[in-house]
């Protein structure tokens, strides 16, 4: 019983301090997967690959999370930010992506998953311009020393 | 060393000549062959493995626009044009980039996810020309809309025909 009200307390001061930390139920895989299949794979293809012009998700998305601004890009572009998906379920569309595609790219450290409160500011401001802009997130992450971020 | 081993393995080989019956190495190798041959008929709960998305119940005619799977068709059948619901036809590529959508499968009550696969390369087939739209959006919409020639992945972006790929089962909230 104390155990349990200590627990309340460690959560409750832990949810005013972080909220993302509470807000989000935690990822169903097949949920997920569907949304990935109806609004992300007709492009970036089954297994992320991508094809021609489309960019490859694949062995490449993590690379986006070694910059705050390339962690901001993958929810301000327009197939994320402009989707029909809710916050919570873009957020979890992501994390999903970035653990079945991400491969190399992922940062050694792992990575904090996207919430739903954190997607649903970022998606305010959609890129209006991308190329460049994202020409630009990978040469400031390629800096930093991700071997393989360049294109 | 070499004697002890000698004569435990003529001990242990003399008694097992002695007490088991002469045909039942025959009986043994008999049930496992008849038993192996019939495990693919016990019932398996196989609508629980990965194959029910790729092989779901179908009835229908896959040359017929009225098919299941064509329910947001725009195009010409592949099947019509020598190829399949699935396949492109010989001498045409197959466009990796599709628009998605899903499609109620009567033989089963169930949704599925499936992938408008465009054949590219060669002119218009010109047979089976189907429009059904179903869940088709505006060009604001543009991963769901099949108006616009999805042969964007391939060599030639010459519109041929179209498949009908199921990809999944849609998920139910």
């Amino acid at each position: 019983m104390v155990n349990a009200v200590i627990k309340v307390l460690i959560f409750a001061v832990l949810g005013a301090v972080c909220p993302g930390l509470t807000a989000d139920e935690p990822m169903n895989p097949e949920r997920a997967k569907y949304h990935y299949q109806m609004f992300c794979q007709g492009c970036h293809t089954p297994d992320g690959a991508g094809a021609n012009a489309i960019p490859p998700l694949k062995d490449f998305m993590g690379y986006f999370l070694r910059s705050q601004r390339g962690r901001e890009f993958m929810v301000r572009v327009p197939g994320s930010a402009l989707s029909t998906l809710d916050d919570a379920e873009l957020a979890e569309v992501l994390n999903w992506s970035i653990d079945n595609f991400a491969g190399v790219s992922l940062p050694s450290a792992g990575y904090i998953p996207y919430t739903s409160q954190e997607v649903a500011v970022l998606r305010t401001q959609p890129l209006q311009e991308i190329e460049n802009h994202r020409a630009s997130v990978l040469a400031e992450i390629a800096s930093l020393g991700a071997q393989g971020a360049e294109s | 060393m070499m004697s002890f081993i000698d004569r435990l393995l003529e001990q242990r080989a003399r008694s097992a000549a002695q007490q088991a019956p002469r045909r039942g190495m025959l009986k043994a190798l008999g049930g496992v062959l008849v038993g192996a041959s019939t495990l693919p008929l016990l019932p398996v709960a196989r609508a629980a493995g990965p194959d029910v998305a790729s092989r779901p119940q179908e009835t229908g005619s896959d040359t017929d626009c009225d098919y299941w799977r064509y329910c947001a068709i725009d195009g010409f059948l592949c099947s019509c044009c020598g190829g399949s619901a699935n396949s492109c036809p010989p001498g045409t590529e197959m466009s990796p980039v599709t628009w998605i959508g899903t499609c109620h499968n009567p033989a089963d009550g169930r949704n599925y996810v499936i992938s408008y696969n465009d054949c590219c390369g060669k002119p218009g087939c010109g047979a089976c020309l189907c429009q059904r739209d179903e869940g088709d959006r505006p060009p604001y919409r543009p991963d769901k809309t099949n108006d616009i020639n999805w042969c964007l992945g391939t060599s030639s972006a010459a519109y041929h025909c179209s498949a009908a790929v199921v990809v999944g089962v849609a998920f139910e909230e």
